[in-house]
């Protein structure tokens, strides 16, 4: 036990290679591939920890000259999920919540509760990340597990949910997107749209697009968003320019490497994934399955695209007005996209509505996103990827109904906030179910002939 | 030597997986490539230096280099099709 207990101190890119390796032998990788998978994925941990102290140690002194200079407190920053992602799979939850993850899959399927089979592994670190914040709010290992338990299985339904959305207007047949962010905002989308077409005249209103990403597509660069982000931040805490264009350039970079020592936390697990998807692909094939897939492949949308261009500044500015936001959006900013595509799917790609059903989304993330700073720098602290920053959040899954709505509600660390959350979000969730139930979440337009005949 | 790019949404999953299939795929047909991975929006800028794009979100956009849609490497869904595709472009 001691031993144990020794791995355990040395952190997660110790740790992780240790269980990585073990695994990938079970599953007979062979002593050289599993030695690689396991190396890769520390590689991924240091790397992030070095991502993330360039970017909380420089952006942070900013952020709290900027919040004394303007009055205006954003000085906890979004580590953005490529922080918050590496967060999850470090803590004590990340490799339980796959196997638990893949159960509760199992057993919807066999009670056919769900048509999805998620082969998504990645993704899995959204429900990790729920089940440590429950587990660090309650103190209780259990009533984590089962918070990881319950997200997978929203997350699954959500799938189903949004099927026709995702077949028709994604055209991505047999396949589902149940993920843990974009599935589960995508619920706001559904009631705000048809709050719309009952106005006169604003449900005429849409917006085209097609100019936006060849005009403007520059500015929807990571590399320049942070780059300018750096700069701006730079000036209004008062630094001399110079100083201003160092930190533009450093959080250039920060955005820039972000994924690439993300991506190699993804290549460590690879062995497991497709382990996984094997398995699950094996015993669910038929044609009644959908496969459920990361919610990337609703990110070339050339709608999703302007949208999430649009959002980037949109979010900055929502997160001036959210009342008591502390939360500076930043490692979020890039991949804005995975918050509104599948609202964009529910508008049919309208984006005058998306811009709407998007802002909510975005306030509502937001002021979550506040509320967990605690839990979230707590977790931080465990798995040695705080930084020298005091506190951090994360608007992707700090900032999600669901993680708030367990963590806050199993503690009954509740206040009037909590019960708005609750309401409009079980609100708008029991609203997309009954569309969902009833075939009216995404109605295919008629061409007009067939509904000339139709009528007869 | 060719150079692929392949895009995804965060360029940290999707395009991990379906990178690590292409390498390995070339590998196999003794195709000497250099795989790079990048987000969906860094593909215009990134376009005309490399040989193909493969996405693993349906694009529309023409980037003036040819682009498979390589959902397949995820969902495993009609995968030698897609390889195929893949090895047709390298090779003309």
């Amino acid at each position: 036990m001691n031993f144990l207990q020794y791995i355990v101190d040395l952190g997660p890119s110790v740790m992780l290679p240790l269980v990585i390796m073990i695994i990938g032998l079970c599953l007979r990788q062979g002593f050289g591939k599993s030695l690689m998978s396991g190396l890769t994925i520390g590689v991924g941990f240091v790397g992030i920890g070095l991502v993330i102290g360039l970017l909380t140690n420089n952006l942070g002194p900013a952020a709290s000259d900027m919040a004394k200079h303007f009055g205006v407190g954003l000085n906890v920053i979004d580590l953005g999920w490529p922080g918050t992602s590496p967060m999850a799979w470090a803590s004590s939850m990340g490799l339980i919540a796959i196997p638990i993850a893949i159960v509760v899959n199992v057993l919807m399927l066999v009670t056919k509760m769900t048509k999805v089979v998620n082969v998504d592994i990645w993704n899995i670190w959204h429900m990790a990340f729920t089940g440590i914040i429950v587990q660090i709010a309650t103190g209780n290992v259990w009533v984590g597990m089962a918070a990881v338990a319950i997200h997978a299985a929203i997350a699954y339904k959500l799938g189903d949910i949004f099927g026709s959305v995702t077949d028709n207007y994604f055209g991505l047949d047999g396949v589902a997107i149940p993920h843990g962010s974009s599935a589960t905002m995508g619920v706001m989308a559904s009631p705000i749209d048809d709050l719309i077409e009952l106005i006169p005249g604003v449900r005429k209103i849409n917006l085209t697009t097609e100019k936006l990403e060849q005009r403007f597509g520059v500015f929807g660069q990571p590399l320049i968003v942070g780059t300018i982000l750096g700069l701006a931040i730079g000036l209004l805490a008062g630094y001399q320019v110079g100083a201003a264009l160092q930190l533009g350039v450093q959080m250039g970079a920060v955005m820039l490497l972000m994924p690439m020592v993300v991506k190699l936390i993804m290549q460590g697990l690879l062995p497991i994934a497709a382990a996984a998807q094997k398995m699950l692909q094996k015993h669910f094939k038929s044609g009644d399955y959908k496969v459920g897939l990361d919610p990337a492949l609703l990110l070339g949308d050339t709608q999703v695209v302007a949208a999430g261009l649009m959002f980037v500044p949109l979010t900055i500015l929502i997160a001036f007005i959210v009342p008591g936001n502390k939360v500076l959006p930043f490692g979020d900013l890039a991949t804005i996209g995975f918050f509104v595509a599948m609202a964009v799917g529910v508008h049919k790609g309208n984006l005058f509505r998306t811009l709407i059903s998007g802002s909510v989304i975005m306030y509502i993330t937001i002021w979550i996103a506040n509320q967990m700073v605690v839990l979230q720098t707590s977790l931080a602290e465990r798995v040695n990827l705080l930084g020298k920053a005091d506190q951090v959040g994360s608007l992707d899954q700090g900032g999600n109904p669901l993680t708030f709505l367990m963590a806050k509600g199993f503690t009954w660390d509740v206040s009037i906030g909590f019960f708005v959350i609750f309401l409009l979000y079980i609100g708008s969730f029991v609203y997309t179910y009954l569309k969902y139930k009833r075939g009216t979440l995404y109605r295919v337009a008629l061409p007009v002939t067939q509904k000339a005949a139709s009528r007869r | 030597m060719k150079t692929i790019l392949v895009a995804c949404g965060g360029a940290v999953a999707t395009s991990t997986v379906a990178a690590d299939k292409i390498r390995t795929l070339c590998q196999l047909h003794h195709i000497d490539v250099d795989v790079q991975q990048c987000r969906i929006q860094e593909i215009a800028m990134r376009a005309a230096d490399v040989d193909l794009i493969v996405t693993t979100a349906r694009v529309t956009t023409d980037y003036g280099t040819p682009v498979i849609h390589g959902i397949a490497f995820i969902s495993g869904i009609n995968l030698e099709a897609t390889e195929q595709k893949v090895l047709d472009a390298l090779s003309s």
